[in-house]
């Protein structure tokens, strides 16, 4: 008979709303998490407010978290690092480090939502100073910021005057080898701007881009209420360089749509940093032997119908764990992946032993 | 005063990491070809010193057994700067190689599209890196446009298959081996990694002196992931290379604007519109560090950038702009820190822009120097001696 267990790993938006899913369903969900608490990047970033909504990404959390408290159907590991796994759909056996003491996991079926990780600005050096100057920050640096209602210049203290954003920072970028699009950089930046420009509002906001990226309904829910509202000034344009100018930060670069070279002082500089696959994704990819694309994403073999089946079958990929992902296209995989796992449950039930 | 910039905040510490490098090590599929048969790599002689690149691998820089390909414009137009890294060597006592059989490696003009091929300026290079293998010494590149190109080279020899042959053949035409070095390294890579022990035997006190550092396009823009990069020099975002050494000389490295942009050579602007390489050097870089900074001296560590922006100075300042900032090599700086002599070896009379208030700063009584360097002159115009030597330099 098919182990029951399933088994989630990474208990970020993706994996918790698995874990509901399949609690949900009579199933037992094994929720194992490295952290000492669940939320993923949102919480361990300390993100201020959700995108598009705007709404607290704390009060929003916690209700999303909510219905795992007390669930007798799910067992929450904290601090938990899966190290070994073997076995095969229906009756797989896991190994894993829970506070140094190893622990064994049985589940018929894994979900893996193990996340991303923000691209390293160092890595473009000479082009950003991001550990160069200390007013320069990354998206993350900046919510952090923004979640304290405390935005000012780590360089002195004081309110920023101008602040800009850079946009495609390690993302569309073939020199660096991350061709792809994060998705959801345009939207997080284009909100921190009018978070900006709400707090701070003497306060110039500008946003160089190559394109911005604002699909679906992120057009007019922060797109145009961003410029026409909040006047945040859009530059279409690549920033090369920012070097420091006097007490301030000068960023050269060029005006594309006016054809010529700028430069431009600022106060602050916020990279808009991709994403790129976590180290517990890579790892998690290697003990399941699960096929990862060239960027070191778990691939995915469905195509754009079935996004959560990968290489090994009975386990579900699902998040940013499978490529650069925003909160819907998360949690639409977390519970897509608790119902695969449970259809391959079933299934690995009814083939006679 | 403004100073080397690093970010103060603690959890703000970049460590590059190999394993993440958007390059391929080329040293690995070097390696390769050599077990296939295809060429023979000369290793870095022991004892090597190893620092980093820009993708946190390691670079071996050799201590000794050096052959010097040196610099055309630098003995052409500067020759107190090649003097200087021998006088270096001389110190430590290090064996060296100074060939004579060295050839131009053409790059200048191939950089200014005016010459040559794939196969001429490939073969030019392993003909210089042939001498140095029969030679048993380890090729240390005093031009930076040599060394940006000899690496250019190496990639192209590495992903060309039939560059390789063809190569191969007019090697064994001129009846000399096809080798390749297993790293190519700059001279100012030697004196970065030998800064400690320069600095140990430093008496000249340096640290009431304030640099700009302009670092070399060809050095730090072309194959960039060979170039020294340290956490401790910007935070590992700009190249450690120079500012590192000066800092080690307790030389404050004050940080300007443009110093990401070109000296204003530019290879087709110094041959075709030399005006346009005046101007630049002038108003892009002089006139800004001197605007930012206010620095007592510019270093800098190629042929080309020292006289372009040491020699451009004069056009500046017929047009009443703000220049006066004398130009020295890093192995000028660190032979004058361990008490080299301004004229027998510097040859600091070589450059354009004057450099005494430079001198008095450091307490070098430049005047006495000069008739030192006088006298030896006049020894020589009388034929009591042939020319300078080594021990003339030290006397």
């Amino acid at each position: 008979m098919a182990n029951q267990n399933i088994l989630i790993i990474g208990g970020g938006p993706a994996g918790i709303e698995a874990a509901k899913g399949v609690a949900a369903m009579g199933f037992k969900a094994i929720l194992v998490e490295k952290r000492d608490r669940l939320g993923g990047t949102p919480d361990e970033a300390q993100y201020a407010a959700l995108t598009p909504d705007l709404r607290d990404a704390e009060t929003a959390l916690n209700e999303m978290k909510a219905p795992l408290d007390g669930n007798p159907n799910v067992e929450v590991m904290y601090n938990t690092l899966v190290t070994e796994a073997s076995g095969s759909v229906g009756d797989f056996t896991i190994k894993a480090l829970q506070m140094g003491k190893e622990v064994e996991i049985k589940a018929g079926a894994v979900i893996v939502s193990t996340g991303f990780t923000h691209f390293d600005p160092g890595r473009e050096t000479q082009k950003y100073g991001y550990y160069e100057f200390d007013d320069v920050i990354t998206l993350t640096d900046a919510e952090k910021m923004l979640k304290a209602h405390n935005f000012v210049r780590p360089s002195n203290g004081e309110k920023p005057k101008r602040v800009c954003f850079i946009q495609c920072v390690g993302s569309r970028d073939r020199r660096l080898g991350n061709e792809y699009c994060s998705k959801v950089c345009c939207g997080m930046a284009s909100k921190q701007a009018i978070e900006i420009r709400q707090l701070l509002p003497d306060c110039k906001v500008f946003i160089f881009y190559i394109d911005m990226r604002m699909y679906g309904y992120w057009e007019n829910e922060i797109y145009w209420p961003a410029q026409e509202k909040h006047k945040v000034n859009y530059v279409k344009g690549m920033a090369t360089e920012i070097v420091r100018s006097g007490d301030r930060l000068l960023v050269k670069g060029e005006d594309t749509t006016l054809r010529r070279p700028m430069e431009i002082p600022m106060d602050m500089v916020i990279l808009s940093v991709g994403m790129e696959p976590s180290e517990g994704t890579k790892q998690v990819a290697q003990i399941f032997g699960l096929k990862q694309n060239k960027y070191g994403f778990i691939e995915t073999l469905g195509g754009p119908l079935d996004t959560v089946s990968t290489s090994v079958p009975g386990v579900f990929a699902a998040g940013a764990c499978t490529g650069p992902a925003d909160l819907e296209d998360s949690v639409s995989m977390g519970g897509l992946a608790a119902m695969k796992a449970m259809i391959a449950l079933r299934q690995a039930e009814a083939v006679p032993a | 005063m403004i100073h080397l910039p690093i970010a103060k905040a603690k959890d703000r510490l970049f460590e590059a990491d190999p394993n993440n490098a958007p390059t391929e090590d080329l040293r690995d599929e070097i390696f390769q070809l050599e077990k296939e048969g295809e060429w023979i790599v000369q290793r870095v002689p022991e004892p090597y010193m190893e620092v980093k690149t820009k993708y946190g691998r390691i670079k071996k820089i050799p201590v000794e057994k050096t052959w010097h390909h040196k610099s055309c414009g630098q003995c052409g137009h500067i020759p107190g700067y090649s003097t200087s890294i021998f006088w270096l060597n001389r110190q430590f006592g290090l064996d060296y190689y100074d060939p004579t059989d060295q050839t131009s490696c053409t790059a200048w003009n191939y950089y200014a599209s005016a010459t040559s091929n794939p196969e001429a300026q490939a073969a030019v290079a392993l003909r210089n890196f042939a001498s140095a293998y029969e030679q048993g010494y380890f090729p240390l590149i005093h031009c930076g446009t040599s060394f940006g190109h000899y690496k250019e080279v190496r990639h192209a020899l590495v992903h060309q298959p039939e560059l390789r042959r063809k190569v191969r053949d007019i090697m064994k035409r001129l009846g000399k081996p096809f080798v390749i070095p297993e790293e190519i390294v700059h001279y100012s890579e030697w004196v970065l990694a030998m800064r400690h022990r320069i600095a140990e035997r430093q008496v000249i006190d340096m640290s009431h002196i304030t640099a700009t550092v302009h670092p070399a396009c060809h050095y730090h823009k072309l194959i960039e992931e060979d170039a020294i990069y340290d956490p401790e020099i910007y935070g590992a975002q700009r190249t450690a290379i120079v500012s590192a050494t000066l800092q080690a000389l307790g030389i404050t490295v004050g940080d300007y604007s443009s110093w990401f942009d070109c000296c204003g050579f530019g290879f087709r602007h110094i041959l075709v519109s030399r005006d346009f390489s005046r101007s630049f050097a002038v108003q892009r870089k002089i006139e800004v560090m001197k605007e930012e900074v206010n620095p007592d001296i510019v270093v800098t560590h190629d042929t080309g950038c020292v006289t372009t922006l040491d020699q451009s100075q004069f056009a500046g300042k017929a047009h009443g702009k703000k220049v006066g900032l004398p130009v020295l090599s890093d192995s000028q700086i660190a032979a004058l820190a361990m008490g080299a002599h301004p004229y027998k070896v510097l040859q600091l009379h070589w450059h354009n822009t004057d450099n005494k208030p430079f001198l008095e700063k450091l307490g070098i009584d430049h005047e006495k120097r000069w008739s030192e360097f006088q006298a030896a002159v006049e020894k020589i115009k009388s034929g009591e001696m042939e020319y300078l030597t080594w021990e003339d330099a030290d006397a």
